[in-house]
């Protein structure tokens, strides 16, 4: 599905990602790594709102290097940042909205799924999304993505800063999402254990480096503190 | 009906502060819902009101047409020609931040005014040039003509109101209210943000060259002195005091600016003769300064506050 021949970005000059091969199929695929080890700068990327320095990025068989995040956005590849995920400005119905302004679905069909999926802030679908918790924030960006019928989600750190109950709660969903929607999800992660839960394979970043890729289930402690260079 | 008793002074202060009203509403859609701070507001206003007043004067246009048909020609050229710059303009800001974005519309206005003062041949220069009102033909007088423009100015705002209004509750307002929020995620989620902001650029530009034009009308005489920098400060504080962010923020913000000095103060307040030539103009512009800085500090969201998504959502049903 995804497929990155010798990928490196970064910013303002500064190579943060480098020579990156990776491949990655019909999965929920984890990023581990640590603060500032890449992933942000990796998701980024891969949903083309980075340039590539380097390399060849390709998605469903078409290279897509070169193109416009809108244009790899319809083309299937669905992004939820770590933060700034909302428009604080608009309700959470209409942050929904915006995402289905692609797709050919009906767009009440995919909103009846989204809130099925997350019945909280089906509760709140007129509140401005502003005046969310960082939960229910979150649920709305993953919505939001959703909304866009994608093949690929990009997770990035979906959990990072929530309490305990909510990051239980998000981890199941993304199997949910998985396995009963049929997308592909690339999801970055500081928390592997909770990583490890969910994810068919797994790559540790580090310092914009990957480890080998890893069946979650192989995954030992050795092997992590390898990825990670500890 | 006789109108003797509204003053020439009036039904212009009213034309200005409508026109105004217009010019607020179109910068409305372009900073206050899509985070474009358009400072070149008055480029593009002159350059629709030249724009009017050279293709009706200088060009040659055929008998067979009648004022009429020039005139209308004319003004559409007009809405053209300033859409035109604004998709230039809009093309070399529209990837800028902030100070990008001011600098470069501040730039064109600056160019508009230079051309108007230098190309001549065209303009008439600093002495500026007549243009013929098309209701002329019809001996009303002046005053009747100017009734009838200001109720075409009028009619315009009400349009451009309504249509600003259509946004809000709209898809394309989402999508406008998305960009100024957060342009990297609204592109992420597949919206050709670059296009979005050029095309809403480019039709307000032609909006305020409209503006621009049925000012020229009314004056019957086109001067540089009529584009400077107080058109588009009037336009701006009006907005930013009503709140940019609603579509009554342009409206109730001018009215308590343009509206309450150019006509009530002006017109209502004794004030002596001699202040009307310069000392009037001069203390306009600190009165609207002190005004901007005072809202800034005390309610930097305007007089009616910030958008409500969530009321408007829960008028119109799910949306």
């Amino acid at each position: 599905m995804l497929d990155t021949k010798g990928i490196c970005s970064g910013y303002h000059g500064v190579t943060v990602i480098k020579s990156l091969d990776l491949s990655v199929g019909h999965e929920v695929f984890a990023v581990l790594g640590a603060n500032g080890a890449g992933k942000t700068t990796l998701l980024a990327t891969l949903a083309r709102l980075l340039p590539l320095t380097e390399g060849e990025l390709w998605f469903a068989g078409e290279d897509i290097s070169r193109v416009s995040p809108w244009v790899s956005a319809a083309k299937g590849i669905g992004y939820v940042p770590q933060e700034k995920g909302i428009f604080p400005g608009l309700t959470v119905l209409e942050n929904l909205f915006v995402g289905a302004m692609i797709g050919t679905r009906s767009r009440d069909e995919r909103l009846d799924e989204v809130i099925a999926l997350f019945p909280d802030i089906g509760a709140r679908r007129n509140q401005l999304a502003g005046t969310l918790s960082g939960g229910e924030s979150r649920m709305v960006a993953c919505g939001r993505a959703l909304m866009q019928d994608p093949k690929l989600l990009l997770l990035d750190e979906p959990t990072a800063g929530l309490s305990p109950k909510y990051v239980d709660n998000f981890f199941d969903k993304i199997r949910e999402i998985h396995q009963n929607r049929g997308v592909s999800i690339i999801l970055a992660e500081q928390n592997a254990t909770k990583a490890l839960e969910v994810a068919d394979r797994v790559m540790v970043l580090s310092l914009g480096e990957a480890s080998e890729v890893m069946d979650a289930a192989d995954v030992t402690t050795d092997k992590l503190k390898e990825g990670y260079r500890i | 009906m006789s109108i003797d008793w509204l003053s020439a002074y009036l039904i212009y202060a009213l034309f200005t502060v409508a026109g105004t009203v217009g010019l607020a509403q179109l910068l409305h859609l372009q900073m206050g819902l899509a985070g474009i701070g358009n400072f070149g507001i008055v480029g593009f206003f002159g350059l629709g009101m030249y724009a009017w007043g050279v293709f009706q004067v200088r060009i040659p246009w055929p008998d067979a047409l009648g004022d009429w048909g020039s005139f209308f020609l004319s003004l559409v050229m007009a809405v053209i020609v300033s859409g035109l710059a604004g998709l230039l303009i809009g093309w070399v800001i529209a990837d800028l931040e902030g100070d990008g974005v001011l600098v470069g519309t501040l730039g064109f206005a600056t160019i508009m005014y230079s051309l108007a003062l230098s190309e001549k041949r065209w303009t008439g220069g600093a002495e500026g040039m007549a243009v013929p009102d098309p209701l002329r033909t019809f001996n009303w007088g002046v005053k009747p003509m100017s009734l009838f423009w200001l109720g075409v100015m009028i009619l315009l705002v009400v349009g451009i109101t309504y249509y600003v209004a259509r946004v809000h509750r709209s898809p394309y307002g989402r999508l406008l209210i998305a960009v100024g929020q957060n342009e990297p995620l609204a592109r992420s989620l597949g919206k050709p943000t670059f296009r979005t902001k050029l095309i809403l650029f480019a039709l307000g530009s032609a909006g305020m060259g409209l503006v621009g034009a049925v000012f020229g009308v009314m004056n019957h005489f086109i001067r540089p002195t009529e584009i400077g920098i107080e058109v588009t400060l009037a336009a701006m504080v009006g907005l930013v005091m009503g709140g940019s962010a609603r579509v009554w923020g342009a409206i109730v913000g001018v009215l308590l600016t343009a509206g309450l000095f150019d006509i009530v103060v002006q017109i209502y307040l004794p004030l002596p003769d001699s202040w009307y030539q310069i000392t009037l103009p001069v203390v306009r512009e600190i009165v609207f300064g002190a005004m901007l800085i005072l809202v800034l500090l005390w309610r930097p969201l305007g007089v009616l506050g910030d958008m409500r998504r969530d009321k408007l959502v829960e008028r119109l049903g799910s949306g």
